[in-house]
């Protein structure tokens, strides 16, 4: 280790055991469009299983390390009861954290929620926003308006958190260059200090995805942009926000500086954490772990699934996520030498000063980067 | 047995009109088979038969038939491949045989390759049984397929069965039929031995298995037989017939049927049709209508992983060992690194050892698209065989070309007759007859070219005629027409493998449509790819493929990084099932992209 320059973001093995806790709590009150996640709408006899499952699950845990961050997500966590959230987190040791996230949708957000989130911990609120636009909205089946998340980013600034990120889809049914730049416009109107831009998957796991492959036309599938319009977005986002001072620090992830997410950044640096919920999944610097995906399975009490970690190819596919690149060893500069040179001529890979990082266009193709740091 | 209570039977039938039930029901009837045994088809071996309802392999049964006279007969039941690829075959097995039933489905009625197969029969003199099967079923009309019997093959169908094999109707007096319309074999038991060889294929334990009718003479274990054709010497190691179960015996005399073995190592030195004759005491002159099998169709074949060059050819070779009507030989492409070209009876032919390789063999293959022998002659004046587009001679060294002819018969029913017609039309078919054959069929007879057969015809001609056409074609010879060879460069580079022959007419029209195929085959690589066709320095159509924008996972699901681990894990295996032609990742349909065109756009 002594030969990494001293502020390399990724040594190969974590010293630091400090780890994060996500809490999965995967009920909305509608599934959007776009979701490709394991979440649902249930009937409400199921959530209160679920929300004694999952203390349960919690109070059951041996803490080995005192947690640093916590992440409630889903799902649609903020729908839960505060007086709910009280008690599960009262499981947790480690509070007040260093930084404890609720996502949250928009419009359900009252004063009065807001206190009593901030009064268990939580200092920080991810809004499902994905567009300001009302006619990309409507199509995802969401019903709020940029009106709501600026009245509710106020509340919450009042209830002390201040730290908000907004999440934006690229992508979206109906999008246009004009209709982003009025959402990156509210950004810059709002400021929050931290906004994810993520671009929309295509994939059967989704009822747009699903119709979209089909060629279909609900859900506004026809009037989804191509691939390549959402590049143009996604590059046009990293440009505008930038100019705001919020910079790309991961391949979705903008912050100003400071503001970077503590717990998501455990995750591309192969940093410990554990996952309580249905589909939750844990690392703890040697193997990974997922509990049940769906909800029955999980009420079921069925086992969860326990795999080895790859570190050494996980370091590039996951470590190289982050804008800051990592730091190959001499070993590995030597066994990727072929795909490195070759990414690097292509202009997709960077390197300065024994760090490796995507350039611009490596992260709109980082996939191809990616599958060359596979081993098998 | 005396030759008096021997008949020699085939079974002529098109696709599903019902052979292989029929084959079973006559074996469930003689007894030579149980009904528990017939639960599986027994003629049909090979598992490819099965599912394709082809049978390959001709296969000769013996059944034992007390008739109505109180006599007891031996009918030999020789079976004979259906498809228009394996004529040769068919003409061997109808050569071993006095009679054939004639099956006939009750609502379809006759189709081109019965028809061909019936020639076939009559040519040799066989007694030919119309059975007009299926009666049992709603849509039956056997008053109609009688009339289409008689109009179409010119037979008097007055006495044909009707019967349902399926439901056991009839099979008795087909069986009666038989014992009293074949005539006995003929041929004379003190004369030298003649014996035709109809099928053989290998066995790992006892070598080459052939199947023979004795015409003349005796065949006897431990004989020392001479294969005509090519002089060798064999010594009978064993001797017997198929009842359906191998049964060994002493002797097979004139007008029988049954298998030998005789440490023969490949089925190329036990040719069909070829003359077994005694080594001691030889016949004066083989049996009529030897050839030496030529292949029609060419293709390359090519592993997907390169190292697995020496695995396909070993497995060829052994296909080779069963299969004596397709060769190979190594070649070399640019594109696709070493490979075989192959050649084939046909395009079924083809499919077949392709699949065999695949399923059998376990190898990934890549198929370049199929084309023909080519006679060209040069500016010198020598003739030379061109069955590969990339070894066409330079055009200023070439003087003529001649293509393959054949001569083409399409039975199909009136509604589809606009479309038939048109794409005879546009695979240069020249039309020699148009016949209303009754019931609102029709006949068509056309020369064409088969180098337009070979590309997608068959997938056409039944899109064309919803299933409804059945389509024959025979050989005819060459013809000397203007034929250009087409190439594909991909980023500036040919790519070998995607070139092909067309006649100079289309030549601009495939080049454009090829080109558009490709480029929605070939995905976005990371950099813009030019497309283009060429006949010599001349490009004739280009279009762009855009470099690829984005792929890119966005969301970390609560640290689920097993979900990006496969997501990569199945594009890299994708691309590992391209092939890569200079800095471009190619699929391998791509490669077959060339069998569509000249089908136009708007199938996709």
């Amino acid at each position: 280790m002594s030969s990494l320059p001293a502020d390399c973001p990724l040594p190969r093995y974590n010293q630091k055991r400090v780890p994060g806790v996500y809490v999965s709590y995967p009920f909305c009150a509608q599934k959007c469009t776009y979701c490709n996640f394991a979440s649902g709408v249930y009937p409400a006899a199921v959530e209160l299983q679920y929300r004694d499952a999952l203390q349960g699950e919690i109070r059951a845990h041996r803490w080995d390390w005192r947690p640093e961050t916590v992440y409630l997500g889903g799902g649609t966590p903020s729908a839960l009861a505060a007086g709910d959230w009280r008690s599960l987190l009262g499981e947790i040791p480690g509070r007040p954290w260093l930084e404890a996230t609720m996502e949250a949708a928009p419009g359900s957000i009252t004063a009065e929620k807001a206190r009593a989130w901030a009064e268990c911990g939580i200092n920080r609120v991810s809004l499902g926003v994905q567009s300001f636009v009302e006619t990309e909205i409507r199509r995802t089946g969401r019903k709020h308006t940029a009106q709501t998340v600026a009245e509710e980013m106020r509340i919450l600034g009042e209830a002390g958190i201040a730290n908000c990120n907004i999440d934006l889809i690229a992508g979206l049914s109906g999008q246009t260059a004009a209709s982003w730049r009025e959402s990156l416009e509210w950004i810059e109107r709002l400021a929050p200090a931290h906004v994810s831009v993520y671009m929309l998957e295509v994939d059967g796991d989704s009822r747009l995805g699903k119709e979209m492959l089909a060629g279909g036309a609900r859900y506004g599938a026809a009037e989804t942009p191509g691939g390549d319009a959402t590049a143009d977005f996604y590059e046009a986002a990293v440009e505008r926000l930038d100019a705001l001072g919020i910079a790309r620090y991961e391949i979705s992830n903008f912050a100003r500086p400071g503001c970077q997410s503590r717990h998501n950044l455990k995750y591309w640096k192969l940093e410990p954490y554990t996952g309580f919920g249905a589909d939750a999944h844990s690392f703890d610097g040697h193997s990974r772990r997922r509990n049940p995906e769906s909800v029955e399975a999980y009420l079921q009490g069925q086992d969860a699934e326990t795999s080895p970690a790859h570190i050494e190819e996980e370091r590039f596919f996951v470590g190289l996520r982050l804008m800051a690149g990592v730091c190959p060893e001499p070993d590995e500069w030597r066994r990727f030498a072929a795909p490195i040179r070759r990414f690097l001529h292509t202009g997709l890979l960077e390197t300065a000063g024994g760090v490796l990082r995507l350039t611009s266009r490596g992260v709109l193709l980082s996939n191809e980067v990616f599958q060359e740091f596979l081993l098998s | 047995m005396d030759r008096e209570f021997i008949r020699n039977f085939s079974i002529i039938a098109h696709i599903d009109h019902g052979k292989s039930t029929l084959a079973d029901r006559l074996l469930e009837t003689t007894g030579a088979l149980s009904q528990r045994e017939m639960m599986e088809q027994v003629l049909d071996t090979m598992d490819l038969e099965r599912e394709r309802g082809i049978t390959i392999k001709a296969h000769a049964v013996r059944l034992n038939y007390r008739a109505d006279d109180g006599n007891l007969y031996q009918l030999n039941l020789i079976d004979t491949p259906g498809h228009v690829d394996f004529s040769y075959e068919v003409s061997r097995s109808l050569q071993a045989c006095e009679g054939a039933l004639l099956v006939v489905d009750a609502s379809q009625g006759v189709e081109a390759q019965t028809l061909a197969n019936t020639y076939l029969a009559l040519h040799h003199n066989l007694e030919i049984i119309p059975v007009i099967n299926k009666i049992d079923l709603p849509a039956a009309e056997p008053e109609r397929i009688r009339e289409q019997i008689e109009t179409i093959i010119g037979l008097d169908a007055r006495d044909a069965v009707l019967a349902s094999a399926k439901q056991g109707i009839g099979i008795h007096e087909i069986l009666e039929h038989i014992v009293h319309l074949v005539p006995p074999p003929k041929g004379s038991l003190d004369a030298p031995l003649r014996a035709l060889i109809f099928d053989s294929w290998f066995d790992a334990y006892r070598g080459v298995i052939i199947l023979v009718r004795v015409l003349d003479g005796r065949l006897r274990m431990k004989q020392k037989i001479r294969l005509w054709s090519n002089g060798q010497v064999f010594e009978v190691e064993g001797l017997g017939y198929q009842a359906p179960k191998a049964t060994p015996c002493e002797e097979l005399s004139a007008g029988e049927v049954g298998f030998l073995f005789a440490n023969i190592k490949t089925v190329s030195d036990a040719k069909i049709g070829d003359t077994i004759v005694d080594h001691e005491n030889p016949a004066a002159e083989p049996l009529p209508g030897f050839e030496e099998i030529k292949p029609m169709v060419f293709a390359g074949l090519y592993p997907v992983e390169s190292h697995e060059h020496g695995l396909l050819r070993d497995a060829l070779e052994k296909l080779r060992l069963n299969d004596s009507a397709f060769n190979f030989e190594p070649e070399n492409s640019v594109a696709l690194g070493f490979g075989f070209r192959c050649g084939f009876l046909g395009l079924l032919h083809l499919e077949i050892v392709q699949e065999r390789l695949e399923r059998e063999f376990n190898i990934d293959l890549i198929t370049t698209a199929p084309g023909v022998r080519y006679r060209v002659t040069n500016t010198m004046g020598e003739i030379v065989e061109v069955y590969n587009p990339t070894k066409f001679p330079d055009p200023s060294e070439i003087k003529q070309i001649e293509e393959p002819i054949i001569d083409a018969i399409v039975i199909t029913r009136e509604e589809y007759l606009g479309g038939i017609l048109k794409l005879l039309e546009e695979k240069r078919g020249v039309q020699k007859k148009f016949e209303y054959v009754g019931g609102g069929r029709v006949m068509l007879t056309y020369e064409m070219p088969l180098n337009e057969i070979v590309l997608d015809f068959y997938d056409r001609l039944k899109s064309a005629s919803r299933g409804y056409a059945s389509l024959d074609y025979h050989f005819s010879g060459f013809r000397v027409s203007p034929m250009v060879r087409l190439d594909v460069l991909v980023a500036g580079d040919p790519v070998d493998a995607l070139s092909l022959v067309v006649h100079r007419d289309f030549a601009y029209d495939r080049g454009k449509e090829l080109i558009s195929r490709l480029r929605r085959l070939i995905p976005r690589q990371m950099f813009e790819v030019a497309l283009q066709a060429a006949i010599g320095n001349k490009i004739v159509a280009r279009e762009n493929i855009a470099a690829m924008r984005k792929n890119v996972l966005a969301k970390c699901y609560g640290g689920d990084i097993s979900r990006k681990r496969k997501l990569l894990e199945k594009q890299k295996e994708g691309k590992k099932r391209m092939k890569r032609v200079g800095r471009v990742e190619i699929p391998q349909e791509a490669f077959l992209a060339v069998l569509k065109v000249g089908q136009g756009e708007g199938d996709e």
